[in-house]
């Protein structure tokens, strides 16, 4: 506990679904595995998750004819062509075992009754007969902006029973977690990332932890929209401010946002989306279903970046339900029956016992799009590796792999997490084996130096003005209100002064509290500058980014343009400099043409360039954009096996 | 699962094992035999509201059919195996048992709380068993006292005619000490010794029926329900042997004499 | 909902318990604060809000704020509950915060229970001991719906310690498992993947610090805020251990 310096082969950052995932593959493959943990592994935002986990089985009747190829579709519809296709493909193949691992690892998945079983289809009950055969595999349930039923779930617990399920093995791996640590800074040379400082949150001590390999897998950012998110309290998005702090590892896509259409209002704790893939409406003020001639197709089940708009649409034009604490609109699940809610969606049920004090059995729940899932994060390639320093990568919601482009799927990141973590972590094992520890002390102990002096001037300094918390809240108030659903040129650039000015003020906040041992608002403050780094990214992202896709909608440029924007946003921090700078890279090979995604606006710019001349320039561009030549790239190994198979 | 038992050898922990089903067998088992027969008791010693006739052709049938010995010698070993096996599970400590106290107090005066329940939405009751256990070892220190004095006492009634003159347990006797000043101790005895023989019924039947039984809640009114009527029924009789009370249902046996 | 909104806000009094064991000058006491009640006020925005603006000192732990991550459990007016989940309304004016005993404490009102689950699930073994290695391109085994309910529901414990907390006995011995500890046993008992049978867990299980460690003082399923059904699986277990005909040799 005193030793200033510890040491490990692979070290990753962060005991969430992916994190733990990673890790697992690592120990297996014979190296020493650490995880640091602001919180005890179980208690990660990834236990949070409730409606399911997508995987193409097929085994239930309205999944049938599913497969990779469409799951693969339906994630690049989804991402509105913003995904990395290649690993978008890799992952649809993969999901299914991943979800079938989890069975392994003892997730009680909801299993197939054979037999009558009754559904509510877009209003409608349907009684369907499920094949005998089928019997006891694993069920699905619908889920937005898919073709079939694919989200594969435990009640409404998915992620607890996973996360649970996956953190089991890493104690049966003996893996060592170091809980209520956060990682401060990473330690890298300029070429080669050898580990992080970190600050205990029990003692307020500062150490180093050296590693062949790091993983960041620290989950989203979505407190910077203060408390308008559906995200834990302690997702600060501290990893890719990590990154971002290296002035080399980009950040991909940041301005890439999700909103959920059903949190709860006003608290914003989410209602999943299996309610409205069980059968849920959406209701206006004079409890009309509007989704209905929004979105005659898929209705409720559009993708959420569109039931969003339609919804804050709707409450735009005054339909909404006026309340002290704003509009909002009603989630309708009475139809479903009590029984359905106590099992199917028990948490959903207790939640909204707890926390509004009604009974959906009975009551309609009040409900508001809210922040959700950050898209962006550090930006990687196919195997995991952060673009820029040697034995970094990045894996889960906090990375941009990129298979959700600008618009996640409901179910997708679960699978996410666990099948980037059987990948990438495969990959860091290979990484870790073959290169040794270069425990570079001299770095080490400046990096060291650096995070206690950092802590130690915010202690001494003196003064007055807002405390951190203002500051916090202040921006998420910027964040919700100018960086939103609906977003404009002027907002965003009045959005961007904002949160510069917020910058400058934080840089000279002063502490309240200054006691010893952990303090929980210094620890704050020393998060605080990279949560506004954050922010002014996606901001300032936003603000380049003239069209709409996915989540980012721009109601000055409100059509998807794939002649200028079928890229992916790329934000480095120079050290020193007072805003990121922006490049831009391909979204990557194209398999599936860009299109219509089958729901929302089918109005589009066309791209000008052939899917083949696209190729070909991605496939030269990507050797000088950083990617890393060290090895045979993981991914496309895979790809190429699985070509091969087809 | 050789984890909690890597240290000691596997048979040693299994030993230990089946020894631990053993004691709680045994104090489980004699405190169910106990408690079932304090409510053959109440029925045995209640004869007396029929009259001290009823009372002492009890006592004298029992006696002569060698009844009474041998339920004596019996009920009295149970009581001691009972308070032995019972009492491992009290903590050895003082600052240990008021911390355990202290803790049930702040669950049972927890206050205002509603909690929400799935299974029906009554508002919750403050936290009461654990309350219930604090003084089910409370009352079960009083029982070790006034009940083997009680015993003893109920050994020398019974025993001594096996020897010599006496004419074993008799109304006369019994109602002459009762009134004397004994009705303290039996009354303090009798309130102690229903209220554990009930709590500890209801614990024993959560403990090991939970699941197929109905919910604890409709338990512990039953228990609460046999509780005030046994303790009614062993008020009254006291009453009547200490004399305040004449026998509530003389008229049965004078019905049948006359 | 309404009636609650237009009557005048109360005044609320904490009386919360500190100690901060890093400050070697710090003592355990109790400090006091007053906020004003808002509508459907929680405990979680009750302690941000006092530590925002009076104590910015004060510890304490919430990670998910909707009573699914097990982080902030903590003695309320003497009772273990989450925090995040409680309502102010449903309390009185006076409003008693403590740790939550029986774990160690980190300070004021964070205690680590990280490490008492970590352990728990080490001793016990509680992962899936599988009858064979994953087979990644064979299909998942088949399982009852019925069954992943049922092990679905005692999976449901979100390891928030309150159960630990509540218990007389597990607050005086620190390696008896607890509710929280056996109805994780229970749970993979039940579950067909794992191997282990009757002799596997009856040790662990027919013991002081298993299921007679246990007096029945039924505090666990009292308090345990996701109701599991802890006193049926104590029973269940109990039952079990008669069934094995404890196992002779
Ligand atoms: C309410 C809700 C419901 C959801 N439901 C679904 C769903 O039904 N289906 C679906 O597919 N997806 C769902 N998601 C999304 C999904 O749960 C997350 O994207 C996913 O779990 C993220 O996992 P992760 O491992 O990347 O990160 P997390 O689980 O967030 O883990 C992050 C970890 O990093 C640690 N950490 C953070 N910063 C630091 C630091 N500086 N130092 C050390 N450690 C650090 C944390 O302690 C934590 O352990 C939902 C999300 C939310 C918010
Ligand atoms: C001699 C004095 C006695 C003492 C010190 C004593 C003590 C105790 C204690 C400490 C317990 C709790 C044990 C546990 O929780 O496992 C208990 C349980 C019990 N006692 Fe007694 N007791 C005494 C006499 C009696 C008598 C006379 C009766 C019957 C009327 C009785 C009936 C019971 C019952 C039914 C239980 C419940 C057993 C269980 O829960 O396992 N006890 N006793
Ligand atoms: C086989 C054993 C027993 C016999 C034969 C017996 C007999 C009697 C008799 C004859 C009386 C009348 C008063 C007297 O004569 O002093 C009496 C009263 C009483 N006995 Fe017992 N007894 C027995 C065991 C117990 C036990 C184990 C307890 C509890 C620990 C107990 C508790 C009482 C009480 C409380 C009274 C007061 C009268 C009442 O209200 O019921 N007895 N018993
Ligand atoms: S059993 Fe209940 S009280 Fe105990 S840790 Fe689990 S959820 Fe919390
Ligand atoms: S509170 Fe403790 S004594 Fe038993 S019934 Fe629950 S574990
Ligand atoms: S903060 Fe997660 S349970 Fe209360």
């Amino acid at each position: 506990m005193t030793s200033q310096l510890i040491t490990t082969d692979v070290l990753v950052i962060g005991g969430g679904l992916a994190g733990e995932r990673c890790a697992i593959e690592a120990a297996a493959a014979g190296q020493d595995a650490m995880i640091l943990s602001l919180v005890p592994p179980r208690r990660s935002h990834s236990c949070a998750a409730q409606g399911g986990m997508q995987a193409a089985l097929g085994n239930c009747v309205k999944a049938e004819g599913d497969s990779p190829d469409v799951h693969f579709q339906d994630t690049v519809r989804g991402s509105d062509w913003g995904a990395d296709q290649e690993v978008a493909r890799i992952f649809a193949e993969e999901a299914p075992i991943a979800v079938r691992e989890l069975a392994h690892y003892g997730v009680p998945w909801t299993r197939v009754r054979g037999g009558k079983n009754k559904y509510f289809i877009k209003g409608e009950s349907v009684e369907i007969d499920e094949a005998l055969e089928n019997d006891g595999l694993i069920t699905h349930r619908d889920f937005g902006g898919t073709a079939k039923w694919r989200a594969c779930y435990a009640a409404a617990g998915t992620g607890h029973a996973a996360l649970y399920a996956v953190d089991s093995q890493v104690v049966r791996l003996g893996i060592t977690v170091r809980d209520r640590v956060e990682a401060v800074s990473l330690v890298h040379d300029g070429r080669r990332c050898i580990g992080v400082v970190a600050r205990c949150l029990r003692t307020g001590k500062h150490f180093c932890v050296l590693a062949k390999a790091t993983v960041i897998a620290t989950g989203g950012y979505g407190r910077i929209y203060g408390r308008y998110t559906t995200n834990a309290t302690i997702n600060y998005g501290t990893g890719a401010a990590l990154a971002l702090d290296t002035g080399i590892v980009p950040l991909g896509n940041m301005e890439a946002v999700q909103f959920h259409p059903t949190a709860l209002s006003p608290s914003g704790i989410l209602i999943t989306e299996g309610c409205r893939g069980d059968g849920g409406y959406l209701l206006d003020r004079n409890l009309h279903r509007f989704m209905v001639n929004a979105e005659p197709e898929k209705q409720e089940l559009a993708s959420r970046d569109v039931v969003s708009r339609h919804m804050e649409q709707c409450i735009k034009d005054g339909n909404g339900v006026d309340s002290p604490n704003g509009s909002h609109l009603w989630l309708d699940i009475r139809h479903l029956g009590e029984k359905h809610l106590t099992t199917k969606l028990l948490e959903v049920f207790d939640i909204c016992r707890d926390f509004a004090g009604i009974n959906p059995a009975h009551d309609l729940i009040p409900v508001r799009p809210t922040q959700h899932y950050s898209m962006g994060g550090v930006r990687v390639n196919k195997d995991g590796e952060a673009y820029g320093l040697a034995g970094l990568y990045a894996v889960g919601e906090a990375a941009c792999w990129d298979m959700h482009g600008f618009n996640r799927l409901g179910g997708n990141s679960l699978a996410e997490t666990l099948v980037a973590g059987r990948v990438v972590g495969a990959r860091v094992a290979e990484y870790a084996s073959l290169t040794t520890l270069h425990a570079n002390t001299e770095v080490a102990f400046a990096a060291l130096a650096a995070a206690e002096a950092r802590a130690t001037t915010l202690l001494q300094r003196e003064g007055t003005g807002r405390s951190v918390y203002e500051i916090r809240d202040a921006l998420g108030e910027v964040m919700i209100g100018k960086v939103g659903i609906f977003r404009n040129g002027d907002d965003l650039k009045s959005a961007v002064e904002d949160i510069r000015a917020l910058i400058d003020e934080c840089s000279n906040v002063v502490l309240r509290h200054k006691g010893p041992g952990a303090n929980p608002e210094l620890a704050f403050a020393l998060r605080l500058p990279g949560m506004l780094r954050l922010a002014l990214t996606v901001a300032m992202g936003a603000l380049a980014r003239t069209e709409s896709r996915g989540a980012h909608f721009r109601t000055d440029f409100p059509l998807r343009n794939d002649r200028e924007w079928l890229s992916r946003t790329l934000a480095r921090w120079q050290p020193d400099a007072g805003a990121p700078t922006l490049s831009y890279e391909p979204v990557g090979l194209l398999d599936l043409p860009p299109g219509h995604r089958g729901y929302g606006s089918d109005e589009r710019i066309e791209m000008q360039a052939t899917i083949g001349e696209y190729n070909d320039a991605v496939s030269a561009g990507q050797v000088g954009e950083g990617r890393l030549a060290t090895f045979e790239p993981f991914g496309s190994r895979l790809r190429q096996s699985q070509g091969e198979a087809r | 699962m050789k984890t909690l038992t890597n240290t000691t050898n596997v048979d040693g922990a299994r030993a230990n094992g089946r020894r631990q089903i053993v004691y709680e067998l045994i104090s489980g088992g004699t405190g169910l035999v106990l408690a079932l027969f304090m409510w053959g008791h109440v029925i045995l010693v209640g004869s007396i509201l029929t009259g001290e006739r009823g009372f002492n052709w009890m006592a004298t049938m029992l006696e002569d059919y060698y009844i009474a010995q041998p339920t004596v010698a019996a009920i009295f070993t149970l009581f001691v195996i009972h308070a032995v096996f019972a009492a491992r599970k009290i903590p050895a400590q003082l600052a240990e048992r008021r911390r355990m106290i202290a803790l049930a107090k702040g669950l049972d005066r927890a206050g205002r709380e509603k909690v929400p329940s799935r299974r029906d939405n009554s508002p919750f009751v403050p936290h009461l068993e654990s309350m219930l256990w604090i003084w089910q070892v409370r009352t079960g220190m009083v029982i070790l006292v006034l009940g083997s004095f009680h015993l003893i006492l109920l050994g020398v009634d019974v025993f001594t005619p096996l020897f010599g003159e006496h004419a074993g347990i008799e109304s006369t006797t019994s109602m002459a000490r009762v009134a004397a000043g004994l009705w303290l101790p039996y009354a303090i005895l009798l309130l102690c010794v229903e209220f554990h023989a009930s709590v500890g019924l209801y614990r024993l039947v959560v403990k090991w029926g939970s699941g197929f039984l109905p919910h604890r809640r409709y338990l512990h009114r039953i228990e609460q329900f046999i509780f005030w009527v046994v303790l009614g029924l062993g008020t009254i009789t006291l009453l009547v042997l200490a004399g305040w009370m004449s026998p509530p249902l003389e008229f049965l046996l004078t019905d049948v004499a006359s | 909902m309404s009636d609650k909104e237009t009557t005048a806000p109360r005044r609320l009094r904490f009386e919360i318990f500190r100690f901060n064991p890093e400050d070697p000058e710090s003592e355990p006491h109790i400090d006091f604060f007053e906020i004003n009640e808002r509508p459907y006020m929680t405990l979680y925005m009750a302690l941000n809000e006092i530590r925002e603006t009076q104590d910015s000192g004060l510890q304490f732990d919430f990670a998910c704020r909707s009573a699914i991550c097990g982080s902030c459990g903590m003695l309320v007016n003497g009772r273990p509950a989450l925090g995040c989940r409680t309502l102010t309304g449903d309390l009185p004016e006076t409003i008693r915060l403590h740790p939550l005993p029986a774990f160690k404490l980190i300070g004021d009102l964070s205690v680590d229970t990280g490490t008492w689950f970590r352990e728990m699930a080490e001793r016990t073994e509680a992962w899936i001991h599988e009858q064979q290695p994953f087979d990644k391109d064979a299909q998942e085994e088949r399982m009852s719906d019925d069954i992943a309910q049922a092990i679905y529901e005692g999976d449901r414990c979100i390891e928030c310690g309150c159960c630990v907390a509540s218990c007389g006995v597990a607050n005086l011995k620190p390696d008896f498992l607890a509710a929280a500890g056996l109805n994780r046993v229970a749970r993979f008992m039940m579950d067909p993947r794992d191997k282990r049978d009757d002799a596997d867990w009856f040790e662990v299980v027919a013991s002081e610090q298993g299921v007679f460690g246990c007096v029945g003082m039924m505090a666990c399923a009292d308090v345990c805020p996701k109701e599991l059904p802890l006193l049926e699986v104590y029973a269940y277990l109990r039952r079990r251990t008669l069934g094995t005909k404890f196992l002779a040799d």
